[in-house]
Order: C-alpha cells, then sequence, then structure tokens
C-alpha cells in the first residue's frame, strides 16, 4: 500500500486543525460557562486575570498542574492513573468523522497582495494590544496581597508569548513582498476538510463514544471508595440508556442521506425546501426530523452529564460522582473530556441536524474562500450550540434519577422510534 | 493482503486461550469471559473465510453471534448475580446443588 | 508491508489480553483486558475489510456486553473473592490438554493448503449487509428479535430482588 506524502501530509494538517480546536474547547468553555453563569446569575464572575477575565482559565490549568497528585492508599493504583485516559480518548477521537467545511481545490499559486498584509497587520495590532492590556492588569494587581501572585506570574507569561507572536507576525509581514506569488506544493489536489472519511462514519462515533463509559466506571472503581463507585456506576448506567435514544434518533437524517458517511448527511442538506413554488427554506434536518432532533438535543445533554443531567458530578447532593478521589491534571483530565465531549456532541448536532458547513442561501465556491467561510459557518453554529449547553445548565435545576430514567426509556426511546417511522413516511411521500 | 491463514491461527490461538479459561479457572465471571473470548475467536474465523469467498453470509453469521452473545450475557449475569445471593461466592465448585 | 506490521501489532496485543483474562486474580482487571482484547479484534476487522463490523464490534461487545460485566463484578464486589487451589492434577492436565488443542489447531492449519481467494469486488457497506439481512436472513433476524425480549425478560425474573421467587428459591433464606 504505497502511501502518498501529499495525502500524509494534508492529513497531518487536518489532525492538527482538529485536534488544537478540541484542546482549545476546554480554555474557552471554562471562561464561557463561568462569566456566563455570573451574567444569568447578576454577578460579575471572574474578571481579575487579563481583559474581561479572559485569561482567568489559563490561571485554573496552572493551578491545576501546581497542586498535589493525591492518590488514595486503598487505590487501583494502575487502573486509577489510567482511568482518565480511557476518559479522554474517545472524547479527542470521535470529531475524527465530522466534516468541518466545504472541500476545496487546492490552487497552483497563492497571491498575495495588500489585503493580506493588511490583514497581519491588523492581527499584529490585536497581538500588541491584548499584550499591553495583560501587562496593564498585571501591573496594577501588583500592589494586591500575596494571594494574586500567581495571577501575576501569569500575566507576565501570557503578555511575553503574545508579544512573541507578534514579532512572528511581524516578522513574516516583512519578508513578504508587497505583492507576488508563491507555488503551493500539493496543488490540484481536493482539499476535504475531514480526518477520516470513513464509510461507516457515524457508526464510528458511537463506537469510540460508547468507551468513555470506561473511564467513568473505572475511575469509580479504583477509587475504592463507595460514593466514587456508585457516582461511576450511576454515571454509566445513565450513559448506556441514553445512547439508545440518541442513536435511534439520527436514523432519521441517515435514512434521508441514504448513507452513514456525515459528509453525505451534510450534501443533503445544502438544499432548498420550497414551500408552495415560492418559498425557499434550507433543506436543514431539523425541520422534517423536529422530533429526532429534540430527542438528540436533549439526550446530548445526559450523554454529556450537563445539567439537568449531571448525576455524575451532582455536587449538592451525592457528593462528587466518580472523581470524587481524584486531584490536580488527573481531576483537569476529567474536566477536559467533559468539556471535549460537549463539543464533539455540538459538533453532531450541527451536522446531523442544522446543516453542518451550510450557509443557507449562499452557494459556496470550490475555492479556499469557499471553505474559509464555510467553516467560520460551522464555527458559529457549533459556538451557538455551546451556549445553548451553558444556558441550560443555569436555567433548568438538576431532575431527579428515577425521572431520568423514566423518560429516557419511556418518553425518548418511544419518540425516537416515532421519528423514524415518520421520516420514512415523508421519504415516501418524496417529501425529503 | 493479508493471508487467511493468519487470521485463522490468530483465532485458534485466542480459542485456546478461551478453553484454557474454562478448564483452569473457578471463577464463574471469568470463565463467563473465557466463553465470549472463545465466540469471538470464531467470528475473527468467520469474517477471514468471508473476505476469502467474498461471500456476506459469514458476516451475517457473526451479526447473529453478536445478538446471542448479548442475550446470553444477560441471562448468564442475571444467574450468577442469583447464585451470589445464595452463596456469597460465584465459585462453580460451591453451585453444586445439582451435583449428586 | 504497513498493514502487516498492523496486523501483528494487534495480534500480539489480542494475545497478551487474552492471557491477562485467563490469568489474572482480579475479575475487574480481567473485563478490562477483555475490552482491549475486543477492541484488537475490530482492528482485524478492519485489516478483513468489514469496517461495519468492526463498528458493531466495538459498540455491542465493548460498549454494551462488557459493560455488564464490569456492573456485575463492581456491584457484587468480586474482587475480594479468592480461588482456593484445589485439585492440582485436574489444573495441570486443563494446562496440558489445552496447550496440545492449541498447538494440534495450528499445526492442521499449517497443514491445510491455503485455498485460492476469490477475485473481484468485496462490498461489505452496511447498505449490502442490511439487504441480505433483510432478504435472505429476514426469518432469523426475527427469530433473534424474539430471542433478545425473552432474554431481557428472563434477566428481569431472575436478578430481581426479593418481589419474584423462582420455584426452589425457598432452599436458602436471604
Amino acid at each position: 500500500m504505497p502511501i502518498d506524502l501529499t495525502d500524509a501530509v494534508m492529513t497531518a494538517v487536518k489532525i492538527a486543525i482538529v485536534l488544537g480546536a478540541m484542546l482549545n474547547i476546554t480554555p474557552i468553555m471554562v471562561w464561557v460557562e463561568r462569566r456566563g453563569s455570573a451574567l444569568m446569575q447578576d454577578r460579575v464572575g471572574p474578571n481579575r486575570i487579563g481583559p474581561l477575565g479572559l485569561l482567568q482559565s489559563i490561571a485554573d490549568a496552572l493551578k491545576f498542574i501546581l497542586k498535589e497528585d493525591v492518590v488514595p492508599a486503598q487505590a487501583h493504583r494502575v487502573l486509577y492513573t489510567m482511568a482518565p485516559l480511557f476518559g479522554l480518548i474517545p472524547a479527542l477521537t470521535t470529531i475524527a468523522v465530522v466534516p468541518f467545511g466545504r472541500a476545496f481545490v487546492i490552487p497552483d499559486t497563492l497571491t498575495y497582495d495588500s489585503g493580506l498584509a493588511f490583514g497581519l497587520f491588523g492581527a499584529i495590532m490585536l497581538m500588541l494590544l491584548l499584550a499591553a492590556g495583560t501587562a496593564a492588569a498585571t501591573v496594577k494587581f501588583r500592589t494586591r496581597p500575596a494571594a494574586t501572585r500567581l495571577n501575576v506570574v501569569v500575566g507576565w507569561i501570557v503578555t511575553v508569548s503574545l508579544v512573541g507572536v507578534a514579532l512572528v507576525l511581524l516578522a513574516a509581514l516583512l519578508a513578504m513582498k508587497s505583492a507576488g506569488s508563491v507555488h503551493i506544493p500539493g496543488a490540484g489536489h481536493l482539499f476535504e476538510p475531514i480526518v477520516a472519511d470513513v464509510n461507516i462514519g457515524l457508526l464510528l462515533v458511537f463506537a469510540l463514544a460508547s468507551m468513555s463509559v470506561y473511564g467513568l466506571a473505572t475511575a469509580g472503581w479504583a477509587s475504592s471508595n463507595k460514593y466514587s463507585l456508585l457516582g461511576g456506576i450511576r454515571a454509566s448506567a445513565q450513559m448506556i440508556s441514553y445512547e439508545l435514544a440518541l442513536t435511534l434518533s439520527t436514523v432519521g437524517a441517515l435514512m434521508a442521506a441514504g448513507s452513514l458517511r456525515l459528509v453525505d448527511v451534510v450534501a443533503r442538506q445544502t438544499g432548498y425546501f420550497v414551500l408552495f413554488d415560492t418559498v425557499k427554506i434550507p433543506a436543514w434536518n431539523c425541520l422534517p426530523m423536529f422530533l429526532g432532533f429534540v430527542v438528540f438535543v436533549v439526550s446530548a445533554f445526559a450523554e454529556t452529564n450537563r445539567t439537568p443531567f449531571d448525576f455524575a458530578e451532582a455536587d449538592a447532593e451525592l457528593v462528587a460522582g466518580y472523581h470524587t478521589e481524584y486531584s490536580s491534571m488527573k481531576f483537569a483530565m476529567f474536566f477536559m473530556s467533559e468539556y471535549m465531549a460537549m463539543g464533539t456532541m455540538s459538533a453532531l448536532i450541527v451536522t446531523l441536524f442544522l446543516g453542518g458547513w451550510d450557509i443557507p442561501y449562499y452557494h459556496e465556491p470550490a475555492t479556499f474562500f469557499g471553505f474559509l467561510f464555510s467553516a467560520v459557518a460551522f464555527l458559529v453554529k457549533i459556538s451557538i450550540m455551546m451556549f445553548v449547553f451553558v444556558w441550560v445548565r443555569w436555567t433548568i435545576p438538576r431532575l431527579k434519577y428515577d425521572i431520568l430514567m423514566r423518560i429516557g426509556w419511556k418518553v425518548f426511546l418511544p419518540l425516537a422510534l416515532i421519528n423514524v417511522v415518520v421520516v420514512a413516511l415523508l421519504i415516501a411521500a418524496g417529501w425529503v | 493482503m493479508i493471508p487467511t491463514n493468519y487470521f485463522l491461527i490468530l483465532s485458534a490461538i485466542l480459542f485456546s486461550i478461551g478453553v484454557l479459561g474454562v478448564l483452569t479457572r473457578k471463577n464463574g465471571i471469568t470463565i463467563f469471559m473465557s466463553i465470549e473470548l472463545m465466540v469471538n475467536a470464531v467470528n475473527l474465523t468467520f469474517i477471514a473465510y468471508a473476505r476469502q469467498y467474498h461471500s456476506l453470509h459469514g458476516l451475517i453469521f457473526v451479526f447473529f453471534v453478536m445478538a446471542i452473545a448479548a442475550a446470553e450475557a444477560a441471562v448468564g449475569l442475571a444467574i450468577f448475580i442469583r447464585l451470589f445471593h445464595h452463596r456469597e461466592t460465584i465459585d462453580v465448585d460451591e453451585a453444586n446443588l445439582m451435583h449428586w | 508491508m504497513f498493514e502487516l506490521s498492523i496486523f501483528f501489532v494487534f495480534a500480539a496485543t489480542a494475545i497478551v489480553f487474552a492471557l491477562v483474562v485467563i490469568l489474572h486474580r482480579n475479575p475487574v482487571v480481567s473485563a478490562l483486558a477483555l475490552v482491549a482484547c475486543f477492541f484488537s479484534l475490530a482492528v482485524m476487522y478492519i485489516l478483513l475489510e468489514a469496517p461495519f463490523l468492526a463498528a458493531l464490534q466495538v459498540i455491542v461487545y465493548t460498549g454494551a456486553i462488557m459493560v455488564l460485566f464490569l456492573f456485575v463484578i463492581m456491584l457484587l464486589n468480586l474482587q475480594h473473592q479468592h480461588e482456593a487451589l484445589t485439585r492440582p492434577v485436574q489444573q495441570f492436565l486443563g494446562w496440558m490438554a489445552g496447550a496440545t488443542f492449541c498447538l494440534s489447531l495450528i499445526f492442521y492449519l499449517l497443514q491445510a493448503a491455503a485455498p485460492v481467494m476469490v477475485s473481484g469486488a468485496y462490498d461489505t457497506s452496511a447498505r449490502a449487509i442490511g439487504f441480505k439481512l433483510f432478504e435472505s436472513y429476514i426469518l432469523p433476524f426475527e427469530a433473534v428479535s424474539i430471542l433478545l425480549l425473552a432474554a431481557i425478560v428472563g434477566a428481569l425474573v431472575l436478578s430481581a430482588r426479593g418481589s419474584t421467587t423462582v420455584k426452589g428459591d425457598t432452599e436458602q433464606a436471604r
């Protein structure tokens, strides 16, 4: 099996893009979560580190790294250490089959002109502005008590790194002539913005997602703490129960696309439904499959252990669940995988029901800019979904566990089945 | 293209490990897991031969085997829970009520 | 070459984890090792051009069946069960019989002439399998669904505590 070098490089680039995005979800979402909850509860929220408290997540990460890593004496050491990894791997890998933009043909040459130079200049200015802001905020904190010393260190680290990025961009700007063009290696290849375009697409997502149960169950058991064990089993039972409704509610979208590949699912949604021969509305799956859409979104909340279904870590009532005994970076890894799972679920909701990277009433060209626009549209949709996750968490109170199980099995499972029948009828009628 | 024989030998080794588990262990759950291992070894053989003869029948059989393994696991584990409630152990030597 | 190296790596993991399953004294570790073994087998299915079944393997075996095993082991707290080493002769005979079985199986597999690989297209997509399943195999398919229903009812009746009494249950009071 010969390996094409260009393909390998392109795949590496795609993995870098997706992985970078996934790893940055956690710090961004922590900030959104904390500021968002503050907004909803009429508080101020973290506003000390960086402008608007934007660098709070970095300080949090540093705190996690510097904390002592405690392993309980009775714990099963090997499994206790490996459990966070079990949780992290599915969270990082499932995104591989989701297309994040329109495919485009790599052009022969990259022509750059004043526009690109202007963009680079703007980026440099922005970096310097952020650096100045951080530095100013940090200097202000110098006069505070010693408790904020860590914040000062973080502030300077961020300032220096921002200035560094600005310098690199400046070097690129200077190296660039005012106008010209560069030959691009790999020209003529089709760049498909999806890491693994396998023909079992969505099944792979569910296969990998079903592995995340082991992270919770193993963590709970290996801590050798009754509360952890019960928390782990509670969380796994919940995830397994809702996996059924989650899987069944996607069947409609797959039936309409006639394929398991998410690329086909998105391609089907780029068209339009024409109402009364005049009104054109985007053919997004959430309209004909509204029932499936609702079931999927609610099951996604349960699957990611978010309020109103966060029995895994109902901090006020049930101790903290499976990660009671965890501290330091191991705890941070559970935290990260929760937010990554949230990102993956948002990406799946957008891809399956909200048209993926499609921009309504606009036909993206198969060029780099078409890709860029579609990728930005995809990101915007995901961000809105993520905000919905935060919004719901701080709006709806936690349910009772028996209610959770009851609605999972007795309401959502039948609803998902009804959705399949409805979509089948719609397809038979030729409306979808 | 990897020769079919490689897969068959791997399957034979896994099946024998399953046999060994059933023969030498007395923990009921471990014996049950060894049986699952043997079932999976057979599945591997089915799929290897399906590719050999380009026939989907082997794959369909694996599908059915998986469904039946799920049913078997549910009932089998329920039996073990029952046994544990009676005897406080799942050692299969202890389940000797019908033994003469 | 690339495929072959993947095969050997995952064949080795499958065998090592299978050995952990039968040798380790802690059932939780055994169950997790079996999960790893099944995962390696899913890789084998992909090498055998059956990605649909690989996904099913992971969803059904590791995502459902093994979780059930793990639940039972964890909830019954089985890791404190110690196996007394009784009947050493039978143990030894068991090991010998297993090893002989394995070696003879491999020996005869090597003896047999490798059959010729059929050439041509080999479509293992979900669509092809689905057509086969719902056309030729519709009756077994329905039979399996009834079997699964029976298994659900059976498991519930067996594991329900107190509320239901199975015949012969009165022998030992809980």
